[in-house]
């Protein structure tokens, strides 16, 4: 807690909100709003919420910040000039903007100070989480445990989230499922050779450490920051580096369009599967002790742990397949051939 | 086989992971799809009518998801509120998906597996929303209903797709005022567990972040529901949806909006707070009237038939608030049972303008001349929904209303008695409008003389489900004595 370093952040978060917002070239809006989560990341960090920090970092400052540029370049860079005669319009919106304003500000009169150790949130339910974790599920992550054991109810809809946002790109834009599947050759003739050479060598060599990195954080996530969110959103990066740099083509060539949308399909059945199987063999939905009864050599406590395993993994090949889905669908405007 | 004990968490789980498998599956074969989601959906309903008939023997029934306690998991509560509200939504949806077939097949035939993914988990959302007891879990399924929603309605494409984006936009506005309405009770009390929030409250009733997180979490409610100066996105998302989205997003998500203001007001703020600590429930009923008289008037000057409907529906918003607020005994039952009601009236007449744009390709009302000739038996379906919907005995809607004008009487707001019968009268005039239009031949060729017209009625597909939704209509009216007594007089909080 140094609050000089958290007023900095705080400054400069707020400079990048407005900037973003006031920006007419879209590109750069987008740059400086990645900016901004990433600043968010830090501040998170500082909070000591360093698994939603990573998130931050992965999706809000990565993967977002692409798949913005990416629908940018396939609409347009500038906004559109502002129209006249709109002035009641600006006048409703700044006083319904300045009444909620007004509003929220009058609520943090009442609310505990910054890093309160006598806060409702902090005395009430989080000594549970804090006790009772290890001697209950064995995971030395708190975050991890609440999030995909103790409320892995609301992970599981989080991860029909990710999995219904790719859907909806591909029922909005994709031709997926339409019959013809063959490339258009793109209309400048240029293919993967035309893109620098350095870039490739460079993405080639760097590839295979960030999907290492990013099975490493799915598969530690119990123990340190990160998970199947998280390690989700850099494995799906990693493909869209190689689009990035060489080509749709290439990219899909290693993962196709039809395939994604299995692993995004499977991934999320993987979760609600392990939550079912619970509930036939006798306990409630998502009770991940009982599966000891299957697993070899469990106690009802490890069960959980393992259980939990089971879900981030479930998790990870939707969120990564959800990722490449969406970019290959907005940067190829749904065709899915050439790309930026 | 599986005890009645895991009936509730059924209801939801049926159909999310039925999803998965339409959507897997569908990619291999997409003839697969319509009956896997019926199967799915006929699930999920049989898992509420066991719920329901659980909760009449048994009483209120709690479940606890991953086996943890609440308030420090998720807890499933089943009560006489929302068990009615989960066999309605089930049963709404399993009716559209059998109405959608045609219709999916003519207007999107390269994205049915999408359509049908997207139909059941948007219906997991409405029932995920509309059965846990955690105000974060809540937020999470409307998430879910809200991305779905807007994905079906931009499937209709061109004038859709533009409507959608306005949806994303004021709807995002929406769940994020919920969302910082939980945040502000939970940095208040500590608990996301809604009984715990109520019990934990009432030593904070005086604090502005309580206040606060109460506009917030029913401005959030009242965006979602399309309530009156705040329903500018509905009219043409709806209107512009393809039809078998608007049969089953119509009826449904206006209602579960309205089932979760009412369910923020008596299980999360509690009823002495809503209407004794804040002074607002006059202004929100004279809110809910001119919600009423405004939707009626405006939809007296639409000439397009399903925009017609969707302004009906911000009429019909109007009555369910408005007697929620009215803080008597009888307008909260008023208020409830329109819900039931006003669900399934609002399907008829969206299954019906389904019909109309199968056969017409359009649905302006001069699509609907000749039509009790060419269609009598579709007709006469359509007619009992709009007689419903003016609120003629014995339908349904006679019932709600009638309690809703009773409720008005008891709290002595009259402004909200006679917007009740304005709305009934402009009703009126609309649809014997449109009967009149549909007596009416197509105009004759240019010999002066028509061809006879031969009965070209619906497919069975669309009309069997309409038919039983007019059957419906009918018996809910019947049986709308039983169904108070029994279910919603303990939904009533007590002590009004």
């Amino acid at each position: 807690m140094i609050w000089q370093f958290d007023l900095l952040i705080l400054a400069l978060g707020v400079l990048c909100a407005l900037a973003s917002i006031s920006l007419k070239d879209l590109l750069s809006a987008a740059i400086v709003f990645g900016a901004y989560s990433f600043l968010m990341c830090l501040l998170w960090t500082e909070m000591g919420a360093v698994d939603v920090a990573f998130t931050e970092a992965a999706v809000g400052a990565g993967v977002s910040t692409v798949f913005f540029l990416a629908a940018v370049y396939h609409t347009n860079r500038a906004v559109k000039p502002r129209r006249r005669g709109r002035l009641l319009h600006k006048l409703v919106g700044l006083v319904t903007a300045a009444c909620i304003g007004l509003l929220l500000l009058s609520a943090t009169a009442d609310f505990p100070t910054w890093a309160d150790p006598n806060s409702p949130a902090s005395v009430y339910l989080s000594p549970f989480y804090i006790t009772e974790t290890i001697p209950q599920t064995a995971v030395p992550n708190i975050v991890t445990a609440v999030l995909a054991d103790f409320r892995g109810f609301d992970t599981m809809f989080e991860t029909s989230v990710i999995f219904v946002a790719g859907l909806a790109v591909l029922a909005i834009l994709g031709s997926y499922g339409r019959r013809q599947r063959d490339y258009e050759p793109s209309p400048t003739g240029q293919d993967a050779a035309h893109q620098s050479s350095i870039v490739q060598t460079a993405c080639r060599v760097f590839v295979p450490f960030m999907q290492l990195f990013a099975l490493y954080v799915v598969a530690h996530g119990h123990h340190s920051p990160g998970g199947g969110f998280q390690g989700g959103v850099i494995l799906g990066a990693s493909f869209i580096l190689v689009a990035i740099s060489y080509d749709l083509r290439v990219m899909q060539r290693r993962l196709r369009e039809r395939l994604a949308m299995l692993f995004a399909g499977l991934g999320v059945l993987i979760y609600a599967g392990i939550g079912a199987l619970c509930l036939v063999l006798g306990a409630n939905f998502l009770d991940y002790s009982i599966l000891h009864t299957i697993l070899p050599a469990t106690s009802p406590i490890m069960a959980r742990s393992h259980g939990m395993l089971g879900v981030e993994i479930g998790v990870a090949f939707t969120v990564m397949a959800i990722m490449v889905i969406i970019y290959v669908n907005v940067a190829s405007h749904g065709k899915s051939d050439r790309g930026l | 086989m599986i005890s009645p004990e895991q009936y509730p968490v059924l209801i939801v789980v049926t159909p999310l992971l039925s999803a998965f498998l339409i959507n897997i599956l569908g990619n291999m074969d997409k003839r697969f799809c319509y009956p896997a989601t019926l199967l799915a959906l006929a699930g999920s309903l049989a898992a509420a009518v066991g719920t329901l008939c659980r909760v009449a023997n048994e009483g209120v029934i709690h479940y606890r998801v991953g086996g943890w306690p609440p308030p420090f998991g998720i807890e499933y509560v089943v009560d006489h509120l929302n068990a009615l509200v989960l066999v309605v939504v089930a049963g709404v949806a399993l009716v559209a998906a059998v109405a959608s077939k045609r219709s999916v097949e003519e207007e999107f035939p390269h994205k049915i597996t999408q359509f049908y993914t997207l139909f059941v988990l948007l219906t997991t959302g409405l029932l995920g929303m509309t059965i846990t007891g955690d105000a974060f879990n809540l937020y999470v399924l409307m998430e879910i209903a809200a991305l779905t929603n807007y994905a079906l309605i931009a499937m209709g494409g061109n004038r859709a797709l533009m409507a959608s984006f306005n949806y994303v936009v004021v709807g995002t506005i929406g769940a994020c005022f919920y969302l910082l309405g939980v945040g502000h009770l939970y940095i208040m009390t500590g608990s996301l567990n809604m009984a715990d929030i109520m019990t934990i409250l009432p030593s904070l009733y005086g604090t502005n972040a309580i206040l606060v997180a109460a506009i917030l979490m029913l401005l959030g409610a009242w965006i979602k529901m399309a309530f009156f100066p705040l329903h500018g996105w509905l009219p043409n998302a709806y209107t512009y949806a393809p039809s078998a989205t608007s049969s089953l997003v119509a009826p449904l998500m206006t209602k579960v909006s309205v089932y979760i203001m009412i369910r923020v007001m008596f299980s999360v703020l509690g009823a002495t707070y809503v209407f004794t600590v804040l002074p607002v429930k006059e202004l929100i009923v004279w809110l809910a009237t001119a919600a009423i008289v405004g939707g009626s008037l405006f939809a007296l000057s639409q000439k397009d038939f399903k925009r017609m409907l969707t302004f009906l529906i911000v009429a019909e918003v109007g009555y369910m608030v408005g007697g929620a607020w009215l803080a008597t005994e009888r307008g909260i039952t008023g208020a409830i049972l329109h819900i039931v009601n006003d669900a399934v009236m609002t399907l008829c007449l969206f299954l019906f303008s389904a019909i109309v744009v199968y056969k017409t390709k359009g649905h302006q009302l001069s699509n609907l001349e000749g039509m009790f000739k060419k269609m009598p038996l579709t007709m006469t379906a359509f007619a009992v929904g709009a007689l419903s919907m003016i609120g003629v005995p014995p339908t349904a809607g006679f019932f709600s209303k009638w309690y809703l004008i009773l409720g008005g009487i008891d709290a002595g707001q009259w402004q909200f008695v006679v917007a009740l019968l304005f709305s009934s009268l402009v009703n009126a005039v609309l649809f014997f409008r449109i009967f009149e239009i549909a007596y009416y031949e197509p105009h004759s060729d240019h010999h002066g003389h028509s061809a006879p017209v031969a009965i070209d009625e619906a497919p069975m597909s669309m009309l069997l489900p309409l038919a039983v939704v007019a059957v419906a209509i009918i018996m809910l009216g019947l049986y709308s004595g039983e169904i108070v007594t029994t279910f919603i007089q303990h939904a009533v909080p007590a002590g009004i």
